[in-house]
């Protein structure tokens, strides 16, 4: 539960955006609705949002990963439709040289990928959490969610 | 400097780029494996290649069809991978390093830019301290003598925070004829430059080896110790038998043939 207020909490000075992504509004309106939106994070610096109601996670990097990898001039990205494993590679983004794979944080099919990312790859700098999502993958065990880290949980991983 | 040293090789024969490129992937699977009881070890390979053109992630097939039908016609082998970076050319008379490191043993972890920055300072540092060469800054990654004349790159991937690829530096002319060939990283009107084409005289890869690996350890803050293949398990033995296809390979073709 601790996990859902701090999503809603990040989530507020960013409402002035379209609500073009799950963890957008969330703020007052949470009460009566009966969705959960929960936000996770994996070691290998991805985030996912998980919105209980459609069953589908949006997967970004996360602000540090963009921060330590510098300027990203290329992302790939597997095709929509295709079935993913947790852990296994979904595509790569490429900054100053260097293509650093990217994971499924959890397992499903690919439902959409973002193409805006084709055209402007350094929305994963300025954007990386929001604008800058890689895509949205419908969960096939949604407990999996459950068992990825906790905003705390993730930043201890790397500010040790 | 509590880390563990990083173990190194220098292949003196050059090698086949397919083979080494598979030689990378089971060092990276024994890294990954090994990792869960902490007991992987880190690796840096330095080599020369036999002639082969390489291009980098973003080049889809459809893109690269025609070079790879071209590059292949005037004797040089063309091999797509998934490394940073676009088109390049390695060869005998240039130093490929690939170094093989788990980046989250730095704390914090070591990000890719951080990574790809002691590269390059290791380059140039190498120029600098060896030859009293001067590189310039030119925006771009990779090392450049001046805005039209680069002498090292750079093409890395990493995964599990496991590094892969590496980069490369012209030693003597031989590979100048071969870089002629193409448009190198995406980047028109640069040329390839070398240290004997700068220094003006006879230079010779082998000489080079042992001060880039100990720039490499300056600039990565680690020690830098030899393997011993016959005492270094599966890593050891896919190395003696990199060594032997070397070996059998043969002659390779000092310039395009046509």
């Amino acid at each position: 539960m601790q996990g859902i207020i701090r999503a809603a909490s990040r989530a507020r000075p960013i409402t002035a955006f379209p609500r073009n992504s799950s963890c957008i509004g969330f703020g007052a309106r949470a009460q009566f609705a009966r969705t959960l939106v929960t936000k996770r994070f994996t070691a290998d610096h991805e985030a996912v949002v998980f919105d209980d109601s459609t069953g589908i996670g949006t997967v970004s990097i996360t602000d540090h990963a963009q921060s330590v990898l510098g300027d990203v001039v290329f992302v790939e990205l597997t095709t929509p439709g295709t079935e993913v494993t947790q852990g296994e590679s979904i595509g790569a983004v490429e900054s100053v040289k260097a293509a650093s794979d990217i994971y499924a944080p959890v397992s499903g099919t690919i439902e959409e990928i973002n193409e805006t990312l084709a055209s402007q790859p350094g929305l994963l700098n300025k954007s990386p959490e929001e604008k800058g999502w890689l895509c949205k993958i419908k969960l096939s065990d949604p407990s999996q969610i459950e068992a990825l880290l906790t905003e705390e949980a993730y930043k201890a991983s790397y500010e040790s | 400097m509590s880390l563990p040293p990083i173990l190194y090789h220098y292949f003196r024969l050059p090698l086949p780029y397919a083979q080494t490129l598979a030689l990378q992937e089971r060092i990276h699977q024994l890294q990954l494996l090994h990792r869960k009881t902490g007991s992987h070890k880190d690796i840096l390979l330095l080599l020369q290649h036999r002639p082969v053109y390489t291009a980098g992630r973003r080049q889809t097939e459809p893109t690269i069809r025609d070079e790879r039908v071209r590059l292949t016609s005037i004797g040089a082998d063309f091999i797509s991978t998934t490394r940073g970076g676009e088109l390049t050319y390695h060869g005998p008379g240039q130093i490929v390093g690939y170094p093989l490191l788990d980046l989250s043993r730095y704390s914090p972890t070591m990000g890719a830019r951080d990574y790809v920055c002691r590269m390059q300072k290791t380059l140039e540092l190498h120029l600098k301290e060896a030859h009293a060469m001067t590189p310039i800054g030119s925006g771009h990654t990779g090392v450049f003598l001046d805005p039209t004349t680069k002498i090292a790159s750079i093409g890395v991937q990493v995964r599990h925070r496991l590094t892969s690829h590496g980069f490369s530096l012209n030693i003597t002319r031989e590979p100048k004829s071969w870089f002629n060939r193409i448009v190198a990283c995406g980047l028109e009107g640069v040329s390839a430059g070398s240290v004997e084409t700068a220094k003006d005289k006879d230079m010779h890869v082998e000489d080079e080896i042992p001060g880039l690996i100990g720039r490499f350890g300056r600039l990565y803050d680690r020690e830098m110790v030899p393997m011993v293949p016959a005492q270094d398990g599966e890593i050891g033995e896919a190395i003696v038998e990199m060594e032997k296809e070397a070996s059998n390979a043969g002659p390779w073709p000092t310039e395009p043939t046509t």
